[in-house]
Parts: structure tokens; sequence; C-alpha cells
């Protein structure tokens, strides 16, 4: 049994993934595993040295597939990869396709890595800092988030995009990035400072946005089921809006009102309208 | 009257307008550039609130004070709610606010009627001249017509936006008198024709100034009158073919406080409306017309998907075969989608289907299976024949909301 550590990265995996496949070893004589060996039965066997003599065709399609796969964290992240490779290099191409049992645990995979980039894009919540402090941290914006998979490298370039000549950063409790304004800055490990920036900023403006949230919701329509399918619980401890989400659900189901108007509006003043020339109540 | 009390009152008023799209927008970028915003087609929904509804733009009104007297809604002059304006420099600042947060990918503004539509109009325009140029602001924004306004208004308005909408809200002449009395079904086609032409007028000029690059929408009220589907429907297909719009919604209507008598204060028709989209889906994604969904007149049935309603009421088309079915047949069979038959399409180039192939590919097979044939399955005679298999398929009746309208 050949067993490899690639720390997790692509770039390392596909180098040894290349010298295994040219000396033709079977998917079932490696494993990737992090750190110790924990199969005391496994006798390690070194990667071979130099490349070996197969020759193996691959589609230009796979290796992105195959990079897209590899940020999912789970089970076999790395030996899964391995075994597709092998099989398509040996003419059978259904294993990266979607139908195939292996090919739908990968197809599976990136739609996971894609989705969770998406989660990104969409769920990230920045909290601007006071001008004093932007201007002595050079930052504008910060932010934490707890992606699921590997996604935050690949997938920041989104917001330098949206955000111009802001200063940001994410962090998160694997890694960090960092923007000024015109070059990304990437750590695998995130500095713990950028931890505590990120979770410690205050909001003076902070509640506009909980406000807009509880008023663009419609009681009437009220379908919890919905909301968590497409937003995850695992997010909401850092949106600004996840606290409120029980309360208004509780509120709506325990059916005080049977119209689409929030409490709050309700129970202020109302004003009807005369239009100009008209007197009197209409 | 402070922003934050503000935002609560037109927000509130904002919510009935069930659009929040923001895709469709050309790629903009403000990578190293002055400014804010990028789009690239993809919309992003940055949050759902506890109706299961996405939000993506931030939703509000300029102003909920209106001269009309719409019966169905909650801003009609008669409807005794508290009223707040904004000035277009707050929007603007709530908009960029929540736009660095990351809150939202733009705005989508409407206003009642104040003074007159093109006073409205203008001030919707400024709002979005204001972002756009003097803040350079590249994000999604979706504007709505006012229909009587100036069609030079109209087609300002177009330049700035990416998105146009002129709610129908009722599709028939009657029920328009009836309810939005100020409200002329022809003027509203007027300012959909307006921004129609403006789209035609740079169609394929690729040095043109953009013109509602994502295109026009409109909503049409579920269940505030007694309109049926198949009058819906038709009037969405016909919405499609005469005006191309991109996107018809439809809104179940909510019951409003202060309720008039005209209009009912019952639950929303929430699974109508839900069988309402899946039927407008089937017409722009697989090219149902609105006739094969629903031949006559009344609703679309709601314990069965029109999908699946077609297959049964047309029975002579299946069983199919998926290995040799056109994509677009195999489109038609319930339970699979789109995205499946590109996979089945691309699998059988490689070997024959197989029923567990279906399977992997997560297909609804409890309705697929009494029309399909694979390499290895095929349903019984008498199942794609039996007159129960309806009453198999039914979709259990959850009733929606019994905590609220029982
Ligand atoms: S015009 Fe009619 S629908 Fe529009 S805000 Fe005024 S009352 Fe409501």
């Amino acid at each position: 049994m050949i067993a490899l550590d690639c720390g997790n990265d692509f770039a390392t995996w596909r180098e040894q993934a290349r010298t295994l496949l040219s000396h033709n070893i079977d998917p079932c004589d490696v494993v990737w595993a992090q750190g110790l060996m924990h199969d005391l039965l496994a006798l390690p066997t070194p990667l071979p040295t130099g490349r070996g003599s197969f020759r193996a065709r691959i589609p230009a399609a796979l290796l992105g597939q195959l990079e897209q796969a590899g940020r999912y964290r789970g089970d076999q992240r790395w030996s899964l990869l391995y075994e597709v490779l092998w099989r398509v290099a040996h003419g059978d191409r259904t294993a990266m396709l979607a139908g195939d049992r292996l090919g739908s645990e990968l197809q599976r995979r990136i739609k996971q890595v894609s989705r969770e980039a998406h989660h990104l894009h969409a769920f990230v919540r920045f909290v601007p800092l006071p001008p004093q402090l932007a201007e002595h941290l050079q930052l504008d914006l910060v932010a934490f988030h707890e992606p699921a998979h590997d996604i935050l490298h690949s997938a920041s370039e989104h917001f330098a995009e949206r955000l111009g000549r802001q200063r940001w950063l994410i962090a998160t409790p694997e890694d960090g990035i960092r923007y000024d304004g015109n070059a990304l800055d990437y750590r695998k490990q995130c500095p713990e400072q950028w931890q505590q920036w990120a979770q410690q900023a205050d909001d003076p403006d902070g509640e506009l946005w909980p406000t807009y949230y509880r008023h663009t919701f419609n009681p009437a329509r009220v379908n919890p089921g919905a909301l968590a399918q497409h937003m995850p619980g695992r997010f909401w401890r850092h949106l600004p809006e996840g606290a409120l989400i029980g309360q208004l659900v509780g509120q709506a189901q325990r059916g005080k009102q049977r119209d689409g108007q929030a409490a709050e509006v309700a129970s202020q003043g109302g004003k009807r309208i005369v239009p100009r020339g008209q007197s009197g109540p209409l | 009257m402070q922003l934050i009390a503000k935002l609560g009152i037109l927000a509130d008023a904002a919510k009935y307008d069930a659009s929040c799209a923001s895709s469709g927008a050309p790629k903009r970028s403000s990578k190293g550039r002055d400014g804010l915003g990028a789009t690239n087609g993809m919309g992003i929904c940055h949050s759902y609130t506890p109706d299961g509804r996405c939000v993506s733009l931030l939703k509000v009104l300029l102003t909920n004070f209106c001269l009309y007297d719409c019966q169905y809604c909650v801003n009609r002059r008669t409807s005794n709610v508290p009223r707040a304006r904004f000035t277009p420099e707050e929007v603007v600042r709530l908009t960029l606010d929540f736009y660095r947060r990351n809150c939202i990918s733009g705005l989508f503004l409407s206003s009642g009627i104040i003074r007159s539509a093109d006073y409205t109009m203008e001030q919707l325009i400024r709002v979005a001249r204001l972002l756009r140029e003097e803040h350079e602001f590249r994000g999604y924004i979706h504007l709505k017509t006012i229909p009587d306004a100036d069609p030079l208004l109209i087609e300002e308005a177009g330049r700035l936006a990416d998105r146009l909408s002129v709610n129908i809200e009722l599709p028939t002449d009657e029920s328009l008198q009836l309810l939005a009395p100020e409200k002329k079904a022809s003027t509203i086609r007027l300012a959909m024709g307006t921004i129609h032409q403006g789209q035609l007028a740079v169609a394929g000029e690729r040095n043109a100034p953009r013109f509602t690059p994502a295109g026009q929408s409109t909503q049409l009220i579920v269940g505030a009158d007694s309109t049926d589907d198949h009058t819906i429907l038709g009037n969405a297909q016909a919405l499609y073919q005469g005006y191309a719009l991109k996107r018809v919604y439809y809104s179940a209507f909510s019951p409003i406080p202060d309720s008039p008598s005209s209009v009912p204060l019952a639950a929303p028709p929430l699974l109508r409306e839900h069988r309402l989209y899946q039927a407008d889906f089937l017409m722009r994604g697989y090219g149902y017309s609105a006739g094969e969904l629903l031949r006559e007149a009344g609703n679309l049935a709601l314990d069965i998907d029109p999908k699946l309603a077609w297959a049964l009421a047309n029975r002579e088309v299946f069983p199919l075969d998926v290995n040799r079915a056109e994509p677009a047949l195999l489109a038609r069979i319930p339970g699979i989608g789109l995205r499946s038959v590109q996979r089945l399409v691309a699998l059988r180039r490689e070997r024959r289907i197989r029923y567990d192939d279906l399977v992997q590919l997560r297909c609804v097979l409890d309705k697929a299976r009494p029309f399909i044939v694979t390499s290895d399955y095929r349903p019984p005679e008498a199942e794609v024949r039996s007159g129960l298999l309806r009453a198999r398929l039914r979709e259990p009746q959850a009733p929606q909301q019994m905590g609220l309208w029982a």
C-alpha cells in the first residue's frame, strides 16, 4: 500500500497522481491521508521515483473537474479522484459522467463545491470599519465566514469585482483572504489578528439591514421549510438577520395577524390621502 | 422621520411585488476602478425570508403616498396605513450601504403615484441617475415603470436600468375597471410596447447604448378577482410572444390590512401560484404552449404538477424509450428535468441506459416509471393505461398554513 499526503493541495496531488499513473498503479494500492497513517496494517510503500512508461490520454475537461472536486472536504477526498483518473485513463469515460456510480459521486462533489462558492458570494456579510480604523488598518470591510469546502481562494475574486477599490478581508476558521485594492493575499492559515478584526468589528449602522429584512418578509406566506432549504442553518449565526428568523416564524405562526403587514407598521397611525381638488373623506 | 423608520414603512409597502431577480444583466466589473458593483448574468440570493422568498435586491418604494385607489393595494389612497417618503439621496445611501455589506446585488425601486405620472417617473429616474453617474454604481437596477408616464421618460429609464417592469396585476379589462379604476389595460400595453421598441432599437447594434439588458417583466395577481388560470396563462403566453417579456411573475393575493370588501380576506392561494410558476416554466423552458397545459377554461390541477397532467392526458405518447427518444420528448417525461436530459444524452453516447442510471441521476422515478422504457425495464402495459395512475401519483395535499387560517 502506498500512503501519500498531498497537504490538501491540488498541484501536489496532481504530481503524485501523474507518477502513480505512469507506473500504472491500481487505485486499490494507494491511499491519501493527512499526517500519520492510522491504518497500522497498511505497510507504507514509497511512491516510485521518476516517470513510468504508461502513457494515458486524458480529456482536457477532466483536469478541471478533478481540481474542482478536489476542493470538497470529505472522505476519500483524493483517492476518489485518482480512481476516476485511473478509469478514464484506461478508456472508461463513464467514470466522469453522472449516471455511473463513481461519476455521480464526482459530479455530486463538483456540485457541492460550486454550491459552496455560491454560498460564499451570497452569505458573506461585510462590516464597514469606522474611517479612522480603516485608515489605520488600510482596510474598509471585514467579514467572517465558515465555508464547508475549500473554496475561499478560488471564489473570492468575485468580491474584487464587486467592491472596486475597497479594501477587504474574509477570515474563516481555516484560511483567510485579504484584498488591498490591487491584489489578493491568500493565507492557508488565517492570521489570528484577521480573525479578531473580523469577529469583533463594531457596527453602529448595523440595525438598518435587519429592519429591512423584517419588513420585506410577508407573514401571510410563512414557509420556514423553504428558507432552510435555500439558506442552511449553519450560516445563520454569522448573518445579522439570522437571529430574527426564529422570532419572525414564531410570530407569524401564532397567527397574530392574517395579512402581510409587519406588526410594527400596523401599530403606527395611518393616513388616508385626499387628492387635490377634492374635499372631505372619499 | 428617521431613515430607519422610513425603511420599515417603505419596505413593508413594497413586499407585495414578487420579483426580486438580479439575473440577466451584462457582465460589468468594478475591479481596480472607482465606484462599486458588478453583474455577471447570474443572480445572487443574498438571503431568504421566512416566507421562503429570495432576497436579492433592496426592494422599496420611493414613497407609499399614492393618488390612485387600486383595491388590492395596501398603498391605495383610501388605505389607512402610515405613509413615508424617501429622498432620492436616502435610497442611494441605503443601496450603497447594503451593497458594500454584500446584503444585496442591487435595487428594485417602485413608487406610489404622487403629483403626476411624469413627476413620479422623474423621481425614480433621478435615483438611478445618481447611482449610475455620481456613484458609478455597476450593480443591478430594476425600476418600476409608471404606465402613464411620457414615453421619453420610459426610454430614459431604460438606458439606466437593467430591467424595467410594468405590472398588469389584473389580466382582464373588467377586473381592472372594477378594482383599479384609474388604470387602463391600453396604457399598460403601450408602456410595455415603448420598452419593447427601445429593446428592438438597440438589438444587434454592438455599439448602441444598453437598453434594459435584463429585459422587462410584469406581475399578475392571482386570487384577487375571479380570473382563471386559463386566462392567466393565455395572457402570459401572449406577453412572452408580443413583447418578448423576460418573466411574468404570479403573486398570490395576500390579504391586506384595512381590506376593502371588494377583495378577498383569505389565505393567499400559494399552491395555485406554485402551479402557475411550474406551467410558466414549462412554457419558457420546455416548449409547451398554454393551450397544451390547459385545454379549456378553468384552473390547473392542484393535486398533480402540470407536466404530469400533460403526460396523463397524452398517454399515447408514452412509454418513451430513453435510449432513443429525441431530447425534446425526453424532457416531457414526468420526473425527468432538463439537466437530466442533457446527462442522459451524454451517457447514451457511451453506452445503453439502464434503469439504475436514472436512479443515479436522481430522477423522480415514482413519477417517471410508468412513462419510460430502458434497456432493462418496461412498464407493465396495464399500468400505462390505468385510470388509477393519477390517483397513485397525486401529491398529498398538505394543508398550507393551517396555523393561520384554520
Ligand atoms: S398605483 Fe395602485 S398599485 Fe400602484 S401604489 Fe398606487 S394604489 Fe398601489
